[in-house]
């Protein structure tokens, strides 16, 4: 996967740890150097790197650590910390959705990030989980949109519900939910339109969306090549609606998926899948712990931790 | 940026290497904070640097003047196209050409092309709103043949801005329906033809052989790219591999590259506009549009001074 790139160079920075005979403040600043670039070459927020370099440094106070080994791994750990914290995001969503009872998701974020797309993934996910999938087209607004989602619906064999003629966002969600409720459908998915936090008005749409279908999560979807932007349209979107997960797309192209970070940072929600391709199986389930245990070549984090 | 520095050594006669050394710093965490890519900031304060090494400054100049300036001036230089685009003007005269010569009445073509998502099929749109703004007629070629919905998508689009659209549904070679609908194109007279296509990953080498294939076979008078003002670090391998892999998996001798730049979601930024500078230092490619939102208005010309201005706020 291409964040592990990124790890590879932070793992790289850290060995140099202990390819000096002592560790300084120089030392350590050199290290924290490297570990900076790449993560500003991945796009995380420059505000977010100055920080971790920060704390990092105040852990790690060098001059009254001990000698050698012991303060190359306090370095090492403080380091994993960070990292962790800024993948893992504040708490981990336990969001076991269950079988036989209505749960209800709705996608949100920028124009073309993949929201659409993703619904039909997802859906496909529950659906050979067991689930009983159905989405709803509240995307009123883009050309197409509405054809887009049945098509992949079709493909996937899921139910869908959508309207060539209602203007309404929040009426046509509504009126879907409501459909998929008698139904019994358990796992009902709300696709909406893109929008920027720059147009209040379409903030206030995708209030109005969520009032009327009452979702348990609301799931951010961010492509992987974000830039700087990211973390002020995440938290934005996240002050407005309650994101309680994020999902990174496009991670098959060359980015590195450090704008993904920002966004956790900004809304305090784990990234639980990523998007691999076009197509609908290229979609996998994401662990943040596992993650950086790879991340930093350790293949196993629970050896990492309080030691 | 440059308040943060100078003012203590103003007076001096020349700049010393440590002066030099703290705005560069900040200069790049500034170009970087307003997204320019971390490897396009480095160069452009290596250069900016490289200029200022050893300048004498006059007895009552500012440091903070002097680098200012500096660096008003190498980010002006970059952002100025060295080769423009008329796009008005291409149109006119392959109007001319076909006057002259009517058996190839070929309309002026321009294909879009860019990785997923980024605006590519809604500034086509702009772009055809803005041709028949200007007295053109405009056909619209559907040949993303691939993502759900996107036929359908242009078909909207064409219906509301009364263009007629070409399309043979999907899963068919987009070279093929390309090369159909400038026959089609020319048949009616039309004048320009805007060729859509499927959003791919730069590293994705089938698609990419694809794309050159429809270009090499229906030779267009415009390749360009659509990037997003969203995008970090990847604006610069994204242009870089285009061009790359528009000339080496091009099945003819004369590959034909990138033109010009489409830059989208101008609006969603606020002031972090380095996409452009990265795009545009990256490729050499001139921003012949900025697309800023999502109605046919929403599509402007590249102002290099207020780009400028936001990058150095
Ligand atoms: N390569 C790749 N492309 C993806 C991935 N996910 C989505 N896409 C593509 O990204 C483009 C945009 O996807 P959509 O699902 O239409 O995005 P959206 O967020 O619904 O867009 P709007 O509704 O217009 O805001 C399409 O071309 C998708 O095929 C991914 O993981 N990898
Ligand atoms: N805010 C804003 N949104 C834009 C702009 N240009 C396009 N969009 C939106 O971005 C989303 C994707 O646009 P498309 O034109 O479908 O993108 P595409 O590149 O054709 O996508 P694929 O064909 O799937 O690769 C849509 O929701 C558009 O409305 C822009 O300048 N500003
Ligand atoms: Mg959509
Ligand atoms: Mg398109």
């Amino acid at each position: 996967m291409v964040l592990a790139e990124l790890g590879q160079r932070v793992t790289q920075a850290l060995a140099s740890l202990s390819a000096a005979p002592v560790i300084d403040e120089a030392v350590l600043d050199a290290c924290l150097k490297e570990i900076a670039a790449a993560l500003l070459q991945a796009d995380v927020n420059v505000r977010l790197v100055a920080s971790l370099r920060n704390n990092v440094k105040k852990r790690v106070n060098v001059s009254e650590l001990g000698r050698g080994l012991s303060k190359q791994r306090i370095i090492e750990k403080a380091v994993f910390d960070e990292l962790c914290s800024m993948i893992e995001g504040g708490q981990a969503a336990q969001q076991e959705f269950k079988k036989g009872r209505t749960n209800i998701v709705m996608f949100v974020g920028l124009q073309g990030a993949g929201k659409t797309t993703t619904c039909t993934k997802y859906a496909h996910y529950y659906k050979r989980k067991g689930f009983k999938p159905a989405m709803v087209c509240a995307d009123t607004f883009r050309a197409g949109a509405f054809d887009q989602l049945k098509q992949n619906a079709t493909k996937a064999q899921i139910p869908f519900y959508g309207s060539y003629t209602e203007t309404d966002p929040a009426v046509i969600a509504q009126q879907g939910v409501e459909r998929f409720k008698q139904e019994k459908r358990d796992l009902i998915i709300v696709d909406t339109s893109g929008r920027h936090k720059q147009e209040e008005s379409l903030f206030e749409e995708m209030r109005q969306v969520a009032a009327a279908v009452q979702p348990d999560h609301v799931i951010f979807v961010m492509d992987g090549s974000i830039g700087q932007a990211a973390f002020d349209q995440a938290k934005a979107f996240h002050d407005s609606v309650d994101v309680g997960q994020v999902i990174i797309t496009k991670l098959d192209g060359h980015a590195k998926g450090g704008g993904a970070l920002s966004a956790v940072a900004a809304t305090q929600s784990p990234i639980t899948f990523i998007g691999t391709g076009e197509h609908m199986h290229e979609f996998e389930h994401f662990e943040a712990k596992k993650f950086v245990g790879r991340l930093l070549g350790k293949g196993d984090w629970g050896g990492f931790i309080d030691k | 940026l440059v308040r943060s520095m100078g003012v203590s050594v103003a007076g001096t006669s020349s700049l010393t290497r440590e002066d030099i050394a703290s705005a560069r710093t900040a200069l790049k965490t500034k170009l970087m904070e307003r997204n320019v890519a971390e490897e396009i900031a480095e160069k452009v304060c290596e250069s900016v640097a490289a200029g200022l090494e050893g300048r004498r400054l006059g007895s009552f100049t500012r440091v903070s003047t002097v680098v200012r300036e500096a660096v008003e001036a190498a980010l002006t230089r970059i952002l100025t196209p060295k080769r423009s685009i008329d796009v008005l003007r291409g149109v006119r005269e392959a109007k001319a050409r076909r006057r002259g010569d009517r058996a190839r009445g070929r309309p002026y073509t321009i294909v879009f092309v860019g990785v997923n998502g980024v605006g590519k099929s809604t500034n086509l749109a702009k772009v055809a709103y803005w041709l028949r703004q200007n007295g053109a007629s405009v056909m619209i070629a559907a040949c993303d043949t691939f993502r759900s919905g996107a036929v359908e998508q242009l078909k909207t689009h064409c219906a509301r801005l009364g263009v007629p659209l070409f399309e043979r549904g999907y899963e068919k070679d987009p070279a093929k329906v390309a090369a159909e609908a400038a026959k089609a194109a020319a048949r009616a007279g039309t004048d320009v033809l805007l060729v859509d296509t499927a959003g791919r990953m730069q590293d994705n080498e089938p698609l990419m052989r694809a794309l050159s294939n429809l270009i090499s076979l229906n030779a267009p008078d415009l390749v360009l790219f659509v990037g997003e003002a969203l995008v970090g670090n990847d604006a610069v391998d994204q242009l870089t591999k285009f061009n790359r892999r528009l000339a080496d998996l091009s099945p003819g001798p004369n590959p034909h590259l990138i033109d010009g730049i489409v830059l989208t979601k101008f609006d969603t930024i606020d002031d972090k506009v380095g996409a452009a500078l990265s795009m545009v230092y990256t490729s050499g490619a001139p921003i012949v549009f900025v697309g800023c939102g999502q109605t046919y208005v929403d599509l402007k010309r590249l102002h290099v001074k207020s780009i400028v201005a936001a990058l150095l706020k």
